[in-house]
């Protein structure tokens, strides 16, 4: 199960700069146009490896929400520093089974430290049954 | 051409529609570092119950980023874009994302948006805060 103790957690600060590069696959893989521009999600795809320490590989991650806030434009050649915190975890039972609704809170800030934008992801977290490993269990 | 500023309440910006692919949905994977399985493997997300495999739901997002993108172009900034993902998108699917003015308070426009598929199901729907740069404000 994922514990409210886990609340709270926080990942270590993780420096990025935003690439030409990588915007440019960014909007190729998703078919959008190019125009020297960083997209509104392209920062999403920034976030912690191990959230909290959920072991991934007892549920299956669903995305619920997702609500971006830019206090700064993000430009190509800006240098970001991100940090993930677990802000809210909530446990329900649905007909996929037990869930767990994890709010994690992304920050990137600029080099004077400065808020650039915050991101709320809301994951839902579905427990895999021991009897069907082999099964999602998404059908019902 | 209309502006931004022209916009009023109930007024529609120009629709995006987008179909992905299973090799969209690989792409997209790479660069979003997201390889949950049930967008990749076919004979997974079968097994799961799925009709095949289902989209990120950042890749939907971003298709409706990419409208509003397009339509602010020079004249406005976003300030806070929110999404739910009301419904899973399986690859093949034709959707269309839409949106319009809810409100407007001076320089500020708060809209509406939708992503739909085929069967008129929303698929996911979500607000933007948008600013009208001050040059573009008559």
């Amino acid at each position: 199960m994922i514990g409210k103790d886990v609340i709270g957690w926080e990942s270590k600060p993780v420096l990025i700069r935003i690439e030409s590069g990588a915007v440019r696959r960014f909007t190729e893989a998703a078919g959008i146009s190019f125009n020297n521009r960083v997209p509104p999600t392209f920062v999403g795809a920034f976030m912690a490896d191990n959230i909290g320490g959920i072991d991934l590989m007892r549920y299956e991650a669903l995305h619920g929400e997702q609500k971006f806030t830019y206090y700064q434009p993000v430009k190509i050649g800006d240098c970001i520093t991100y940090t993930c915190r677990i802000k809210d975890v909530s446990e329900g039972l649905g007909k996929l089974g037990r869930m767990f609704r994890v709010v994690i809170e992304t920050t990137g800030c600029n080099p004077m430290r400065e808020d650039v934008y915050k991101i709320n992801s809301t994951i839902i977290f579905i427990e895999r049954r021991p009897e069907d490993e082999t099964s999602l269990g998404l059908s019902g | 051409m209309k502006h931004l500023w022209d916009y009023l309440v109930n007024d529609r910006m120009p629709v995006r529609e987008w179909s992905p692919d299973a090799l969209q949905l690989r792409q997209y994977a790479e660069v979003s570092g997201d390889f949950n399985p049930i967008f990749l493997d076919d004979a997974y997300a079968r097994a799961a119950g799925l009709e095949g495999v289902i989209s990120q739901g950042m890749l939907t997002m971003t298709q409706v980023g990419a409208m509003l993108t397009d339509w602010l172009g020079d004249e406005g900034t976003l300030m806070s874009f929110e999404a739910r993902f009301e419904k899973m998108v399986r690859a093949g699917e034709r959707i269309v994302c839409s949106g319009y003015i809810k409100e407007r308070c001076a320089g500020a426009l708060i809209c509406d948006l939708a992503a739909v598929n085929a069967d008129g199901e929303k698929v996911l729907s979500g607000t933007a805060v948008v600013t009208i740069n001050n040059s573009c404000r008559r």
